[in-house]
């Protein structure tokens, strides 16, 4: 059932050593839940870090045959593994050549199927999805840094937290890189989130290692910037690395 | 033990708590003590967040919430009075408090006896308040949602009903006005205040962007549940401006700033807006965003312009060109492989601040009336090699799309636009889902924009298979559901409330989308649409039903009848425009069908007596819509007159029908000897009629009383009776 010429480009980064200590959760985004956020999902799982992923559209959607016909799915009911027995029956030919059962065999790997955005209820024990990439570390059901990879989905991401009322009283990042929904786009994306992913880790780091008394009162206070003060300076250095992936970001409520 | 292992004890726990919620009571009193303000920072941290995540969860029910709440106050206080404290251990307990205030005040509502524990609170809160001043942003924050939560539960609901179990709900309509410790008034001024303070950041131009965004991003919940705060932040959010900072020289971290607030403050709007989209609120965001937009893309145009100066800054030719931006530049550059969107073909423009501006958020009327303008003013030789550029792209693109399909690089992309629904809920059925396909007109404007696609173009135009055949029956039933529709839009629109000028011979019938228009196309689609159409079938098929026009005619004035009868008071110019369609069509018909000798149903008649008959027996004798009716509608006969004969059965309406004849003796003269005859007719079947019919008769039909006395006393003492037989005396 492997793509012959579709393989996921492996990442320099796959499989690096865990290097242990303070880990930011992360949660990546798409439309949904099937290339984008989940090659990033994969990549960032790969680096060792919590991570969890979602679409936000209202229903999975992957290319048919033609443009009107495109394969239709529930979020949360219909797993990877039954997309990808599904859609190798029907023209497996077809569906290799677009990629897509590449794609759905390395997502069956990650989890178990697309979660909606939406449905999330944010702050429920995640504790069953231990065999999950990324599970551990996301038990307690939220992240730290929110990765939308299109616009629309950043938009809906900020639109359901105003709904929700912020009722947790926990700040969070979201932060949309723009991805084009293609697989070599995903695979150059993911890389890009998770660089980003590197550094903010780092800053979270090094405000956990400055350990002791908060000295904010005290003129040394504005030398010290925490973390959430530094996302924005991060996320502008990363964009002069990655200038082809525009970044947004806002500091939300769950 | 060293910290690590506790910590690692710890995490167990925890782990024992997310499996099953009823053991937080346990593990927090046990754990309590392991990171009080003396423990290890690591311990203190874990331990504070773990608090954090306790009070956030949504696993927890509010009642048993309000009981741990109870026991971590003393811990909480403690922690966050430590001036020494660590950071991170405050940023945790202040979250924590920020959840545990409300549960704390639904306590001492009904228990007001604990001043203690509600004494921590407010030490907490002021503890709390003071760091907001100058503590790190991080903090600030948090701080900020601190203050939220209390301007939430210290101001009134939106719903009187406080849901149970919401904890965004608990709120100022839950303490009693006489409450022991708790008053109402100063807890509300101190909410405002909060708020003032909180609006604050956004107010005095505060560059601190993290602060701007967690203020901005808290504030929807205020809007919409707390109706007094709602102004205020209105305010507040509508003058600020999220892109003050773009002057500057832009780094890309001011690029990545200016973008992020910009749609940060777009995002909030759009989302209060939504909510209720004819709003008074949208009414007010509207403008700002239009005016967001604007200068967005103004400043898009200026870094544009700066950069082109400083990129010939070191040219000779520098100052000419600047004087003469007249001669622009145009590189016509063929497309670098790899996939393109429609606006990447058209785009010869090496401007990234124009590349990237997203042309959809100009309204459509303005961006029509910049292309024109700029279309008139172009130099048509410039025009000519723009054209041919895209061309030459085009045919391009059309080679590139013949090649195979690569996996790596096929758009997956298949959603339509606007398929985020807040209020969606799972169950869609495969035909659902079809039919959303079927009219999402996004389908085809996509098709365009995606290059795999671009290839479809040049193969021939797919056509649509010819509909079936539309039967008549299909064809009345489908025009009934577009009638209704007209109908359904009618009884929305309301009624012009100041009187418009009238346009006079010169108005066209249908011209703007108010309801005037509506009723004129609707009756004329009810008397012209089908008129000699309908004859025919008569003539054909004698007598049998009437087939399609007719019918759909017919089904049109129904409606028509019972739109009237349902208000006939307000609606009664409804009546007088169908009636007077119906007596021109009428006329028309009639004078068509003369020429070649058919015979043609008529309406008119009908149609006013049954509108006459409908609200008749509704009148009451100070309606003045009888007498307006019975003039204003085009044409009136005996048969019409004598239905309102029938309403002097009543005492009471005698006048009412007597005075809209009188009006009709005076005003119309074709129609007054009709008038005048059922009158007479009223005089004689009506005795209690007769004084007021007399009078008019005295001094319109002189000697019909004599002559009627005389009659009497010649056939003896008989009342007389002549119903239906109008005695004509003169």
């Amino acid at each position: 059932m492997e793509a012959p010429n579709g393989t996921v480009a492996p990442t320099q980064t796959g499989d690096r050593p865990d290097p242990g200590g303070y880990k930011l959760k992360f949660c990546t985004v798409c439309a949904s839940n099937q290339n984008r956020s989940m090659e990033a999902h994969l990549q960032l799982s790969k680096a060792h870090y919590p991570v969890i992923s979602f679409g936000t559209g209202s229903l999975v959607r992957l290319p048919g045959p033609t443009i009107q016909q495109p394969n239709v799915y529930q979020f949360n009911k219909t797993s990877y593994d039954s997309m990808f027995k599904e859609l190798s029956e029907k023209d497996e030919d077809l569906y290799t050549r677009n990629g897509l059962l590449n794609m759905l065999n390395r997502n069956r790997g990650v989890k178990w199927g697309p979660e909606r955005w939406q449905d999330w209820q944010v702050g429920i024990p995640r504790l069953e999805h231990a065999s999950d990439r990324g599970s551990v570390g996301t038990e307690g059901g939220v992240a730290d840094v929110v990765f939308t990879c299109e616009e629309r989905c950043w938009d809906a991401v900020i639109d359901d937290l105003h709904n929700r009322g912020a009722p947790l009283n926990r700040p969070v990042h979201v932060i949309n890189v723009d991805i084009r929904d293609n697989h070599e786009e995903a695979s150059i994306g993911g890389r890009g989130i998770l660089d980003l992913a590197d550094s903010l880790n780092n800053a979270a780091k090094e405000e956990r290692d400055a350990v002791g008394s908060a000295t904010f009162d005290m003129a040394t206070a504005a030398s010290r910037a925490t973390f959430d003060e530094r996302v924005p300076e991060i996320l502008g250095e990363w964009q002069e690395r990655w200038p082809n992936l525009p970044a947004t970001w806002t500091l939300a409520w769950f | 033990m060293s910290v690590a292992d506790q910590i690692r004890q710890l995490s167990d726990a925890r782990k024992l708590v997310l499996r099953d919620v009823n053991y937080y009571g346990q593990v927090i009193q046990a754990t309590l003590p392991i990171f009080g303000p003396s423990a290890h920072v690591e311990l203190r941290r874990w331990g504070a967040e773990f608090l954090a995540e306790a009070f956030a969860s949504p696993a927890i029910q509010l009642g048993q919430k309000e009981t741990l709440s109870l026991l971590v106050l003393d811990t909480l206080k403690n922690l966050v009075e430590d001036p020494n404290q660590d950071v991170l251990v405050l940023r945790s307990v202040i979250q924590t408090a920020a959840s545990v205030y409300p549960l704390a005040l639904r306590w001492i509502i009904s228990n007001a006896y604990d001043t203690n524990t509600w004494n921590n609170m407010t030490a907490i809160k002021a503890r709390i308040l003071r760091l907001w001043e100058n503590a790190p942003a991080t903090l600030r924050i948090c701080c900020i949602k601190f203050a939220q939560r209390v301007i939430l539960a210290q101001t009134a609901s939106i719903n009187p009903e406080p849901r149970r179990g919401d904890p965004l709900d608990i709120s100022l309509n839950m303490i009693p006005q006489n409450h022991s410790v708790l008053n109402v008034h100063s807890m509300e001024a101190e909410a405002t205040g909060l708020l003032d303070r909180m609006l604050g950041a956004l107010q005095e131009n505060s560059s601190d962007v993290l602060v701007v965004d967690a203020t901005l991003n808290t504030l929807s919940i205020l809007v919409r549940m707390r109706p007094t705060t709602t102004n205020r932040v209105m305010n507040a959010v509508l003058s600020f401006n999220p892109l003050k900072l773009a002057n500057a020289p832009m780094s890309p971290k001011t690029k990545v700033i200016v973008r992020s607030l910009e749609k940060t403050v777009r995002m909030l709007c759009i989302h209060l807006s939504r909510r209720d989209p004819k709003g008074p609120l949208a009414a007010r965001i509207q403008p700002y965003l239009e005016r967001l937009m604007q200068s967005r893309a103004e400043i898009s145009e200026g870094v544009s312009r700066k950069r082109a100066l400083t990129e010939q800054a070191d040219g000779i030719e520098a100052k000419r060109q600047r004087t003469a931006p007249s001669l622009p530049n145009l590189q016509i550059t063929p497309l670098p492989p790899g996939p393109h969107t429609l606006a990447d073909v058209f785009t010869f423009t090496q401007n990234e601040g124009l590349r990237k501006f997203d042309v959809a958020v100009v309204p459509a009327p303005l961006a029509a009336k910049i292309s024109v303008n700029t279309i008139a003013t172009i130099d048509p030789g410039l025009f000519e090699r723009a054209l041919d550029g895209i061309r030459s792209r085009l045919a391009e693109l059309h080679k590139a799309a013949e090649r195979p399909l690569d996996p790596d690089t096929t758009a997956l992309d298949v959603e339509d636009d606007d398929d985020y629904e807040p209020d969606y809920y799972a169950a869609e059925d495969t035909e659902q889902i079809l039919n959303k396909l079927d009219s999402a007109p996004s389908l085809q404007v996509r098709e365009m924009e995606k290059p795999a696609v671009l290839g479809a173009l040049a193969l021939p135009a797919y056509k649509l298979p010819p509909p079936p055949p539309l039967n008549p029956d299909q064809a009345v039933r489908v025009g009934q559901g577009t009638v209704t529709r007209v109908f359904g839009v009618m009884s929305t629109l309301s009624d012009p409330s100041t009187k418009k000028t009238k346009a006079g011979v010169n108005r066209l019938a249908a011209s703007s989308f108010d309801k005037d228009s509506w009723i004129t196309i609707i009756t004329r689609l009810a008397t012209r649409a089908a008129a000699g159409l309908n004859d025919i079938s008569v003539k054909d098929e004698d007598g049998s039903k009437a087939l399609g026009g007719t019918s759909l005619s017919n089904s049109i004035r129904e409606s028509l009848y019972v739109y009237v009868l349902e208000d006939f008071r307000k609606r009664i110019d409804v009546a007088v425009a169908w009636l007077s369609e119906e007596w021109y069509n009428d006329r028309v018909q009639q004078r068509a069908a003369s020429e070649d000798g058919r015979d043609v149903p008529v309406f008119y008649d009908k149609w006013a007596l049954r509108l006459l008959d409908g609200f008749l027996p509704y009148l009451h004798a100070q309606d003045k819509v009888l007498t307006r009716f019975l003039s204003e509608i085009p044409g009136l006969n005996a048969e019409l007159l004598s239905r309102v004969k029938t309403l002097c059965r009543d005492p009471s309406m005698v006048t009412l029908a007597l005075t809209s004849l009188l009006y009709l003796v005076v005003m119309r003269p074709p129609i007054r000897e009709t008038a005048l005859d059922t009158v007479q007719e009223i005089w004689v079947e009506y005795e209690e009629a007769r004084a007021m019919a007399g009078k008019y008769l005295t001094k319109w039909r002189p000697g019909f009383q004599e002559q009627q006395k005389q009659l009497v006393s010649a056939n003896g003492n008989a009342s007389p009776t002549g119903a239906g037989q109008p005695v004509v005396a003169t």
